[in-house]
């Protein structure tokens, strides 16, 4: 493969803050035995990439805790593979880089060091089984110096949030960039994934260096548009989007619908990797009740489920009734407990008869390691 | 510098399972599926990583690619190590000709060079065809205590089954006195579990003469343990009071499937202080539709399920379609059931489909046990 991939495992948006307070945003658990980044680094290695730099600057504990040396996607190779980048004194002593232009300096050594012509760089903000190697075929196709990955769909993407539009002509050249708080209606949504050339990236970074430049949006991008050839790659999979609670509530129960899993996980040359645990089977006692629900192993279920997503090795107990939510890792819930529309972190203790109720677009959200 | 193992494990893991076909047509016993996400040989290996045995020779002969490709470096059981950890060892030819193994014991005869590669004072010997949890640490230091040349655990299990096993008599100070592979009349209910505990140098000693011997079968059971009883050697029994079983025809592999369901399983897979650890295949969650219903089963990933289900062991990649009911039985992965087909008291072997309609097996009182292949298609009518 000609192309190097490079993921930024933050995302500093604060409507998610409740789910990254002690995780990194790509390290958040996602379709109940996933986390973000594991779609990112599958689609990269699905596509052929074989060099791969995880870049994180904050709490990146549970990231490097879960991917390791990538050896679930057979990354662990002698001269290729995964490397998580963490932070180091760069811009001195600011040790965290807010934009993707800054964690690209703070790395120009890991860019410099490989040698493929190609360079892919991605936020994890938009989740979904994608197709690098098509947009890569483009990239080189259409002579393009910058493609850009945009999606008319942007599933559970949060109202009021600030989006990147981009503006195109009928070949999907990018002719404008716009900020929007709102999202206009049919526009074409950036999703901060990017490839262009490796040498071109160092130059760029070189002279951004130099300058002081920050954004690679403002900076980078935007002066590009007139004199250079900067393309859009359309994406037709469907992106889910994790940039709120709610989104996080609606784009997990969006796997209960079978098309949406068949795209994401039912692409059998596109497989998601995730790092294995060792759970045993889920176990349904003889009471259980469980419809339209998503339920990882290693779980016991003896009370009934319903539209929700149970991750590994939770426990529900008799009469309880769980709805509409997402229940993460090692929780447990008490006999005779309600909830319903309620998103509970890992390792969350609801005890007997416990009443917890939000609404699809406010969740009853409960910290991690919490007991109710 | 010179460095050594305490432990040596041997697995017996060559065996045909021929009273298990068709689960074992194409496939090893050990790798045959167990539970929703083992293989029966994970409970061995597992066992030995949790025992704290970190080198494990793993003798195969029968149909061993599926083994093989399953145990692959060790990784799943921490057993991918620069010194020590799982090594396949096939039959072979040297210099003086080759041979298949002659028998459980001319297996471990022939691998001799490997076990002194590690320079162990103990060598345990295993098979791969067992289900339990069993901690060999303590059985091991059971034998150090004793000052054992040999040491067997045992079972005690109900007379009239006695005669199926081999048979120990032991004085009061555990010390086995007297020998009997699968007696008619049993003096004792003291069964052998075919988990041996041997110092290096005796076992290196009684498989040369065993070997020397040109009718024995070269069985450990049968041949080395009496030659060792007759030599006078220490032997003792250590009595172990877990759960064991033989899955060694169709209905006990199908029983000890059923012993890992319920509140409190007899088998409990779930067990933290005990893991079985198993190589990971990837599938996306279980999801379970708008009309499943599931009772008493253990489910394990990649599933779609909107069909009634109860008292059963899914694996997983199954498709249970709308109205299908399955009751008491074992499935294994990348089986599909079609609408309204009803399953009841079966084994299903790996990439079947029962079509729409289809009638499998029936009631567990009254019906013997069905048991479908792998591969086989059942069009609507009656099995």
């Amino acid at each position: 493969m000609n192309m190097l991939g490079l993921i930024f495992a933050d995302e500093h948006s604060s409507d998610i803050s409740d789910l990254t307070t002690r995780r990194t945003f790509a390290a958040i658990p996602f379709g109940a035995r996933y986390r973000i980044i594991d779609f990112f680094i599958s689609n990269m290695t699905n596509s052929g990439v074989r060099n791969i730099g995880v870049i994180a600057t904050t709490k990146y504990e549970s990231l490097m805790g879960h991917v390791r040396y990538g050896g679930e996607w057979d990354l662990h190779r002698r001269k290729t593979g995964l490397t998580v980048l963490p932070p180091f004194s760069f811009f001195n002593g600011e040790e965290r880089y807010e934009n993707i232009l800054e964690a690209l300096q703070a790395n120009i050594n890991y860019i410099k060091e490989n040698s493929e012509p190609y360079v892919l760089f991605t936020t994890c903000s938009a989740i979904g089984n994608i197709d690098y190697s098509a947009m890569l075929e483009q990239h080189i196709e259409s002579g393009a110096r910058f493609t850009c990955l945009c999606t008319k769909d942007p599933t559970n993407k949060t109202e009021g949030m600030q989006t990147t539009e981009y503006v195109l002509d009928e070949d999907n050249r990018i002719e404008d960039i716009i900020i929007h708080h709102d999202m206009t209606p049919d526009a074409y949504v950036a999703t901060s994934t990017y490839i262009m050339g490796r040498e071109d990236l160092l130059d760029i970074l070189a002279d951004s260096l130099e300058k002081h430049k920050m954004s690679f949006r403002k900076d980078v991008l935007m002066p590009a548009l007139k004199d250079s050839k900067v393309m859009a790659y359309v994406t037709d999979e469907k992106l889910l989007y994790v940039d709120s609670v709610a989104s996080y509530l609606k784009s997990n129960l969006d796997l209960l619908d079978s098309s949406m899993r068949k795209e994401l996980f039912g692409q059998e040359l596109r497989p998601i990797i995730t790092r294995a645990g060792n759970s045993s089977p889920a176990y349904y006692g003889e009471e259980s009740k469980s419809t339209n629900s998503i339920i990882a192993a290693g779980s016991v279920i003896e009370g009934t489920v319903r539209n929700s997503v149970i991750f590994r090795n939770v426990r529900i107990k008799k009469g309880a009734v769980v709805e509409n939510c997402v229940i993460n890792q090692d929780c447990t819930i008490g006999e005779g407990a309600v909830l319903n529309y309620a998103v509970l972190d890992k390792n969350v203790m609801i005890n007997d008869k416990r009443l917890l109720s939000g609404y699809v677009t406010h969740p009853f959200f409960v910290k991690k390691d919490s007991v109710i | 510098m010179a460095r050594k193992k305490k432990c040596v494990a041997m697995l017996l893991a060559g065996g045909q399972g021929s009273r298990l076909a068709p689960l074992t047509e194409n496939v090893a016993k050990p790798a045959v599926p167990f539970g929703g996400r083992y293989r029966i040989i994970d409970f061995s290996l597992s066992n030995c990583v949790n025992s704290g045995i970190d080198t494990v020779g793993v003798l195969t002969q029968y149909q061993p690619l599926e083994l093989n490709d399953y145990l692959g470096t060790g990784d799943p059981w921490d057993l991918d190590l620069n010194y020590g950890g799982l090594h396949v060892l096939p039959p072979y030819q040297a210099a003086k000709g080759g041979d298949w193994f002659k028998g459980t014991a001319n297996a471990i005869y022939q691998n001799l060079k490997f076990i002194s590669n590690y320079n162990p004072d103990y060598i345990l010997v295993l098979s791969g065809d067992h289900i339990y949890k069993m901690n060999y640490d303590i059985m091991l230091e059971e034998h150090i205590k004793n000052d054992a040349d040999c040491t067997i655990a045992v079972m005690d299990v109900p007379l009239e089954e006695a005669s199926r096993f081999g048979i120990m008599s032991c004085d009061e100070t555990g010390r086995i006195t007297e020998f009997a592979e699968k007696p008619a009349h049993p003096k004792s209910t003291l069964a052998s579990m075919g988990v041996y505990v041997f110092s290096t140098d005796k076992l290196a000693k009684y498989l040369e003469l065993d070997e020397q011997n040109p009718d024995s079968d070269n069985d450990f059971g049968k041949n080395v343990i009496p030659l060792m009883l007759e030599a006078g050697e220490k032997l003792h029994a250590y009595l172990y009071k877990g759960y064991w079983r033989d899955v060694g025809t169709l209905s006990s592999y199908w029983s000890a499937n059923m012993d890992t369901l319920g509140e409190d399983p007899e088998l409990w897979l779930n067990d933290d202080g005990w893991r079985i650890y198993y190589r990971h295949d990837f599938h996306s969650p279980t999801y379970l539709g708008e009309n499943a219903s599931m009772h008493n089963c253990n489910c394990a990933a990649g599933n779609e399920i909107d069909g009634q289900v109860s008292d059963s062991v899914l694996g997983s990649n199954i498709t249970i379609e709308e109205g299908a009911v399955v009751k008491d039985c074992v499935i294994m992965n990348n089986v599909v059931i079609e609408k309204g087909a009803e399953v009841e008291y079966a084994i299903i072997d790996r990439d079947v489909r029962i079509c729409a309609g289809a009638k499998v097996g029936g009631d567990k009182e009254n019906t013997e046990l069905t048991v479908l292949a792998a591969g086989t298609v059942v069009e609507a009518k009656e099995v």
